[in-house]
């Protein structure tokens, strides 16, 4: 402990030993264009430091700076002007529109503040303010189509689940494929642990970034290329977000307020298309036990001696939709923030509370969250200052949707619903003993769950405390030096509780699952920086640093079986309890340098340096060095060529080499204590067994020399602004080469063992990324405006090798045989089972004896990465109303959709209407003649009838094949539409309120294209701590959002 | 001056940063595992994954491929051995339990005599394991096997040398047995060895009677091996309950089994109230109405129809009792039955050294329905020793064909020996199951695919109806 302290502390203590108090003051005033119109959003630093503002609506700021500071007014479409600070307070500045400056501050690697015209590479920055028009409760989705070149997926209307987010496609075989968060410069977990498996049942808890408040926002900063992230070292190589919150604003009239709240409903987006005409059933017999399998008799009001649920004699009557509308609830979400903030010549702050309150659609799941956000600056003196933030959450979910298999708790569109069952039967779903009662009895009388009674008394809660933050100390020692000191912290406690009451069928005897993790992550940073302008042409600005980061996953899971007292939850009261421990612990060293040297600023040559030690790694190989280029060259000002049309052109290029290390405690070979002794469908033994404790070795060889991954890319891009900026476009072509991928190899089994761990293979990525924004329509008078935004991206992620014979390496199991793999010359595959087919025709060959299809052999059936994303914003203006919507597009790839196989074979959707009762014969089909070796002498149409229309669909994924049910996942969506009107200062008069704005928003609103039928083709099996694409199965049902936002300022 | 000093101290900082560097990154070593492990606590792993994967794929799952089951869930009666049915029992048999075994037979030789019985018992569980291997598979590697080092990709043993093999390692095991250093020797936990409790007296006998049943295998396929078989019957076999290797599952949560926890998990309370398991067509055929009393012990309802092949017992048929479906049924290796009944099928064939083919008859079924009535951990029906002698001795003189079917019965509940008894005697004749794609009963798996890939030395798969080699 002490010792961690010393580590914390180190670079701080380095600035705490000296103050010297100098001449610093607050500099005001208010910046205006051309016209002397108000300016807000002007970005104003002191140059050579980190410190920096914006003006605020009226054009307003305020800055610590000290006598001779140079400060740097900085607006896109403007010059950009430099002021020293002199004896005056207050600096007043008309901008002028200049096209040879357009340029934006950004926040980039490290924290480090730079001019867009100075990158050598391609970033793409998404304001806080476009967070929150439409308000999502996962940070990750409301990037959804605003960002060129990332894929977003998440498993459906699960509320408190998690999302997932990589960026210019798919680099690693081994799961590396989340980009790392950055929160004010430090380092947080985004890593996602589920409760369960897929084949026992999942729950799909939230990913760690979720908690970021896109209320306390300022920006978010998507840095792509390993040349942007290689400063971060070897956990950036799938990219980097970094998050810059927002600061507390101040013109010396004192705090200001705001309010923000959203309401919010949401149903379900998609309902599946459910015949109306034929009972629950089995070959036109009618069973009240057959939940989700209509193949009963046609429905016509006859009267049955066992009704569904009540068991007694009754009428069969189709119910709308299956009922669905009936069990699924309306969800509300209610959003709330309010912040306070200020500025003065000393100190900035700004102090956030939010809280969010979800019911979601699923009955019983709700989702509360109280987020605080502190972010505080003091200026001690004109060489000195120290800032500090603070984020804590505290999320309490309730009723997470179970997912996957073999739970009695998960509730799907193909296995809950039928045609003939009222689903608002299943109230009430307990009597006063504590019974379950109106449960699904069939003919046979065999009881199953009644869903309400799985929803509301078995839990699936999750409670999870977060703090991030960090304190940092800025000290300048000299005019042109200054060192910062960095220590930041993210701490994570996550508690989850699933339980089955006593009387759960399939769960008799009661059971509880206690999963308790946490995760705590240490970054330190010292950063040395010295910049200055040579003459009138040169500036340099270098720096160097150092960087410690810490690790420490810890969790301790208790499953208790077979209840006494049923409700109970300790190990005591459990006839059974099975305790599991996991540990570990990772730390990383870094040492980086970078020296940017600009030229008349129209050219910059960025070049920088990393290299990490990493305690993962074995001793003789665990540091790396890793160096990147970049040069950004503004043609339109070196030639001079700059015009009214042709404002601004720069070209920008970059190569970088990036390392990476493994996971923790690959190198030894170990014996394990084992608690479980593992069996099918999760029917396992647990240890100590007739008072017997188990050790079992390690299934994996460990390495005998592995060396770290190595990530090689470059970049090209090309940045144009037209009519001074109306028209801005900006392309990207990269290209990179993951090698040395650190792997755990799939061995013969027979050696012993099961896998070997290993350096091996190539994932190669190319792709061309190109956004086109516009200012397409401005009334004279500036009251109209129309901007539009277009966004498109393809990414080829192609597996170039993996090892000498090895065909392929399983990224991900899905089931039935279904898997995601990675096959040489390939990017990412579905792996499954297809229908025999006859070679010549394509055509499914048929059993002659049965009329079935037959199945082939399991292959590769298609790309689960999209060819193409793509995203179209819409921002339409007129004086205070603002309407915006956004548009955002998957093309290619395929999915596998097990709920579309359910819903099939179950007979529950109209498509299988078909020939319900007459004679079926699958014309699809061909029936060929082999001779004695196996040549085919002859074809014919398929002319043997199936059994029955439950024959054909029921026999389709025979022999697990899954051909059927896959999909081409292309989807285009109306994702967000919001309108707003905000009251003008005359309309608001001299009352205490600054700012009102009122609004209707909409997410998730319309599926403009799909081929996928049924359901949301954005489902998917995987969380984001999964690697797998392009399968779902049983996921809870997406929902479309629509509410009204009210935003109030004092 | 004063500049100086402040720069000299950041050094003084910043180096001290450095030097605690080295003890920072060292920690990569797991606090939650060890670095070598004691044999008393690897064999209970081996012995209880053993019985938990095997009960839940293969004792869930095929034995309505020999058929004393009528029908169960995932089965590959129809002909497809799903991927995950060959490559969860490769890789349970191969690197779980052959691997761990393998590690303690190193240590057990590194350490010498005295560790002799240690050794011994590694070396028969290995035995059976290839045993139970190239019973399901046919040719496996054996020879190259668990040799990443030198073996990369191992290459496959015909079945006959398989085998052989496993003889040898019996062999092998018997003498260990046989030469051990008492004084020092390794101390085997009682609840180290779940069959014997460290008993080597009987994992002797215990290696000679699997000995046996590798050699009726040999035989069968056509290898000259009668004296090895009159030399095995000339040593100590399995000929008492109390000899029969087999798991005790205490019927505890965390220690049950699986034909039963596989109906609570999925379905309901027993077996007898959600219709999972019901009797095959051959248990209802050799049963009811011979007055063998193991029809009532085993079979509910019996005075309705048994379930057809292929279908799931319900109300209307009869159905597999909760008397044997339950949770602390043992999971059994070998039992004596077994033993008897092959010296009954030698003696007929005119092995001497077999014994009377009719007292072995009598002794097998008499020790079959001895099991199953009395000596079953947690017996619930029992059988009297009347019930078991007037059975018994009503029987007439036995055939050959009487012979193989009392084989099939005492391998009841006893997968992978049930469905190597019907494809070495073709007795009791099985129907094609009615959806069978391969107009046969099932024969053998295909390779795991997981294996196929990673293993260009795997031979091309045979289709699953092929007739294994000692089927001859």
């Amino acid at each position: 402990m002490r010792s961690k302290l010393t580590w914390m502390l180190t670079p701080l203590l380095v600035l705490f030993i000296t103050f010297s108090y100098g001449q610093e003051k607050t500099i005001s005033g208010n910046v205006t264009d051309q016209n002397g119109l108000p300016l807000p959003g002007v970005s104003i630093v002191v140059v050579t430091t980190t410190t920096g503002t914006q003006t605020d609506f009226d054009g307003n700021y305020s800055i610590q700076a000290n006598e001779g500071d140079v400060l740097r007014f900085s607006y896109i479409g403007q010059k950009t002007v430099n002021r020293t600070v002199g004896a005056a307070t207050t600096i007043n500045i008309q901008m002028e529109e200049d096209a040879q400056a357009l340029e934006e501050v950004v926040v980039t690697a490290l924290g480090i503040q730079r001019t867009t015209r100075t990158l050598g590479y391609g970033t793409d920055v998404v304001k806080g303010e476009e967070l929150v028009k439409a308000r999502e409760t996962n940070i990750v989705n409301s990037l959804q189509g605003k960002v060129t070149g990332v894929q977003i997926t998440n498993t459906g209307g699960n509320l408190g689940g998690s999302s997932k987010i990589i960026i210019r496609g798919v680099s690693s075989l081994s799961g590396a494929n989340n980009p790392l968060w950055v929160v004010d410069g430090v380092l947080i977990n985004n890593s996602q642990t589920p409760t369960g498996s897929r084949i026992t049942g999942n729950r799909d808890f939230s990913n760690g970034a979720a908690v970021i408040n896109p209320d306390d926002v300022e920006d978010i900063n998507v840095l792509k290329g390993a040349a942007a992230t290689a400063l971060y070292g070897s956990r950036a190589a799938a990219g980097a977000i970094i998050v810059t919150t927002k600061k507390g604003k101040g013109d010396g009239t004192g705090a200001t307020v705001s309010f923000n709240s959203s309401t919010r409903f949401d149903n379900l987006f998609r309902i599946p298309d459910y015949q109306q005409e034929y009972a629950m059933g089995t070959n036109g017999q009618y069973d009240s036990g057959s939940v989700g399998f209509d193949w009963g008799p046609r429905i016509t009001g006859q009267t049955v001696p066992n009704a569904p649920v009540t068991n007694q004699p009754g009428q069969l009557r189709a119910v709308k939709d299956n009922g669905i509308n009936d069990f699924f609830k309306t969800g509300i979400t209610r959003i709330n923030n309010f912040a306070i903030g200020d500025a003065s010549e000393k100190m900035d702050y700004r102090l956030s509370a939010t809280s969010l309150n979800q019911n979601g659609v699923l009955p019983g799941s709700s989702l509360d969250r109280i987020t605080i956000g502190l972010n505080a600056g003091v200026r001690h003196s004109e060489k000195l200052e120290s800032r500090f933030s603070v984020q804590y959450t505290t999320t309490k979910t309730r009723g997470t949707g179970a997912t996957g298999a073999n739970d009695p708790n998960i509730i799907s569109l193909s296995n809950s619903f039928s045609s003939t069952l009222d689903q608002r039967l299943f109230t009430p779903w307990i009597d006063e003993s504590g019974n379950q009662i109106n449960q699904i009895v069939d003919n046979q009388g065999v009881l199953s769950n009644n869903p309400l009674w799985l929803r509301n008394e078995n839990k699936n809660d999750r409670d999870e405390d977060r703090v991030f933050g960090n304190a940092q100390i800025t000290w300048k020692p000299l005019k042109n030096f200054s060192i910062l000191g960095r220590a930041g912290i993210d701490l994570q406690d996550d508690r989850r509780l699933l339980t089955n009451r006593k009387g759960t069928i399939q769960r008799l005897f009661g059971d509880f699952d206690s999963d308790e993790l946490r995760r705590n992550e240490l970054t330190t940073d010292l950063i040395f920086t010295y910049a200055n302008d040579f003459g009138e042409d040169w500036a340099l600005t270098v720096f160097g640093g150092f960087q410690y980061n810490e690790r420490t996953f810890q969790r301790q899971r208790i499953q208790g079986v077979d209840l006494l007292i049923p409700e109970l939850f300790s190990p005591a009261n459990a006839a059974q309890a099975i305790p599991a421990r996991d540990f570990n612990k990772r730390s990383l060293f870094g040492i980086y340098g970078s020296a940017e040297v600009g030229y008349k600023n129209w050219a910059t040559l960025t070049l920088t340096g990393r290299n990490d030690t990493s305690s993962t790694l074995p001793e003789d190989n665990n540091s790396y060095f890793y160096p990147s280029a970049s040069l950004a060259f503004v043609f339109t000002d070196a030639f001079n060529i700059s015009g009214d049309v042709f404002s601004f052109g720069k070209l920008r290029a970059s190569w970088a080499k990036v390392g990476n290390d493994t996971t923790p405690y690959l190198l030894n070979f170990n014996f394990n204590p084992v608690t479980t002794a593992t069996g099918q469908y999760s029917l396992n033994n647990n240890f100590p067994f007739n008072g017997a404790l188990a050790y079992s070795a390690s299934n994996t060889i460990p390495p005998s020399n592995l060396v770290p991954e190595e990530q090689t890319s470059y970049e090209f891009g090309l940045d144009l602004k037209f009519f001074n900026g109306r028209l801005n476009l900006d392309a990207a072509y990269f290209n990179n080469k993951n090698e040395n991928q650190i792997l755990n190899i799939p061995i013969p089994e027979s050696t012993g063992f099961a896998f070997r761990t290993t350096n091996v293979g190539r994932v190669d990525q190319t792709g061309f990324e190109i956004s086109l924004d516009a200012l397409a329509v401005q009334s004279r008078n500036g009251d109209f405006a129309w901007n539009t935004a277009i966004n498109y991206s393809k990414v080829d992620s192609e597996v170039v090798s993996l090892t000498d014979g090895l065909e392929r390496v399983v990224i991900a199991s899905g089931f039935n045989s279904v898997q995601v793999v990675a096959v040489p010359g390939q990017e990412f595959q579905l792996f499954a089972i297809p229908h025999l087919k006859d070679e010549e025709t394509g055509r499914p060959i048929i059993d002659p004896n049965t009329g079935r299809r037959q199945a082939g052999e399991a292959t590769t059936l298609g790309s689960v990465l999209p060819d193409w994303t793509g995203g179209w914003i819409n921002n339409f203006s007129y004086k205070g109303l603002s309407l915006n919507a956004t548009v955002d597009v998957r093309w290619g790839g395929v999915m596998k959709s097990s709920t579309v196989e359910g819903l099939q074979t179950g007979g529950l959707v109209t498509e299988t209407l078909q020939n319900r009762e007459g004679t079926f014969i699958d014309t699809e089909g061909v029936i060929v003649t082999q001779d004695g070796d196996g040549n085919i002498i002859d074809r014919r149409d398929n002319d043997v009838p199936l059994l029955n229309a439950q024959d054909f669909w029921t026999s389709l994924n025979d022999n697990s094949v899954a051909e059927p049910y896959i999909y081409d996942a292309t989807y285009v969506k109306l994702r967000e539409l919001g309108i707003s009107y905000t009251f003008s200062s005359k309309l608001l008069g001299d009352s205490f309120i600054k700012g009102l704005t009122l609004g209707l928003e909409g997410r998730n609103l319309a599926l403009l294209y799909s081929k996928v039928p049924h359901i949301d083709p954005e489902a998917t099996l995987f969380g984001s701590g999964a690697d797998g694409f392009g399968i779902e199965r049983a996921s809870v049902p997406s929902t479309r959002s629509v509410g009204f936002n009210i935003r109030l300022t004092f | 001056m004063k500049r100086l000093k402040l720069i000299l101290l950041c050094f003084v900082f910043i180096s001290g940063t450095f030097s605690s560097c080295d003890d920072k990154l060292d920690i990569n070593t797991d606090p939650l595992a060890a670095t070598s492990a004691d044999p008393n606590a690897v064999l209970p792993f081996v012995f209880v994954q053993y019985s938990s994967r095997k009960v839940t794929e293969l004792g869930t799952r095929i034995c309505d491929v020999s058929q004393y089951i009528s029908n169960t869930f995932n089965s590959p009666k129809n002909g497809s051995t799903s991927i995950f049915l060959t490559g969860n029992t490769w890789g349970m048999m191969y690197n779980q339990i052959l691997g761990n075994l393998s590690l303690v037979k190193a240590d057990a030789e590194a350490a010498g005599p005295t560790s002799n019985n240690v050794n011994a018992i590694a070396t028969i569980l290995s035995a059976h394991i290839y045993f139970e291997l190239t019973s399901i598979w046919e040719d496996v590697p054996y020879t190259e096997a668990l040799n990443g080092q030198d073996f990369p990709a191992p290459n496959f043993d015909r079945q006959e040398d398989v085998l052989n093999a496993v003889v040898g390692l019996y062999d092998e095991a018997i003498a260990l047995i046989d030469n051990r250093q008492l004084d020092g020797e390794f101390t085997i936990q009682t609840t180290a060895d779940q069959y014997y409790g460290g008993d080597m007296d009987k994992w002797r006998i215990l290696a000679n009677s699997l000995k046996l049943r590798a050699l009726m295998l040999l035989r069968n396929g056509g290898a000259s091996v009668d004296a090895q078989i009159n030399a095995t019957l000339g040593q100590p076999l399995m000929s008492s309950n109390d000899e029969g290797a087999y798991l005790i599952y205490s019927g505890a949560p965390g220690a049950q089994n699986a034909m039963k926890t596989i109906i609570t998990a999925f379905f309901g309370p027993d077996n007898e109230s959600q219709n999972v398991f019901g009797p095959g067509p051959p248990i209802d055929n050799l049963l009811r109405g011979s007055g063998d009393p193991r029809y009532d012990l085993w079979v509910a309802r019996n005075d309705l129809p048994a379930p057809e092949l292929a279908f799931f017992p319900d109300n209307s048929t009869s159905v597999l009792s909760n008397n044997i479906i339950r949770f602390d049924l043992p999971d059994m290796l070998m039992l004596p039955s077994e033993i008897d009944l092959y010296k009954a099928e030698l003696a007929l064939e005119g092995f001497a050294a077999a014994g009377s083919a009719d007292a072995n008859y009598r002794a097998g079924i008499t020790n079959s329905l001895r099991w199953w009535g009395q000596d079953i951990p947690g017996v619930l029906a029992t059988l009297t020793e009347a019930d078991i002698t007037g059975y018994v001795s009503s029987l007439p003189a036995p055939s050959i064909v009487d012979v193989y079917e009392q084989q099939y019965l005492a391998a009841f509940l006893q997968p992978v020996m049930a469905w190597t008894h019907v494809r070495r005697n073709q007795v009791p004749v099985l129907d094609a199951p009615p959806a069978s794609t391969i107009g046969t009963t099932l024969r053998r798996f295909n390779y795991p695919p997981d294996e196929v890939t990673s293993n260009p030395n795997t031979p091309a798969n045979l289709p699953t109806e092929t007739p294994m080699w000692f089927e001859n």
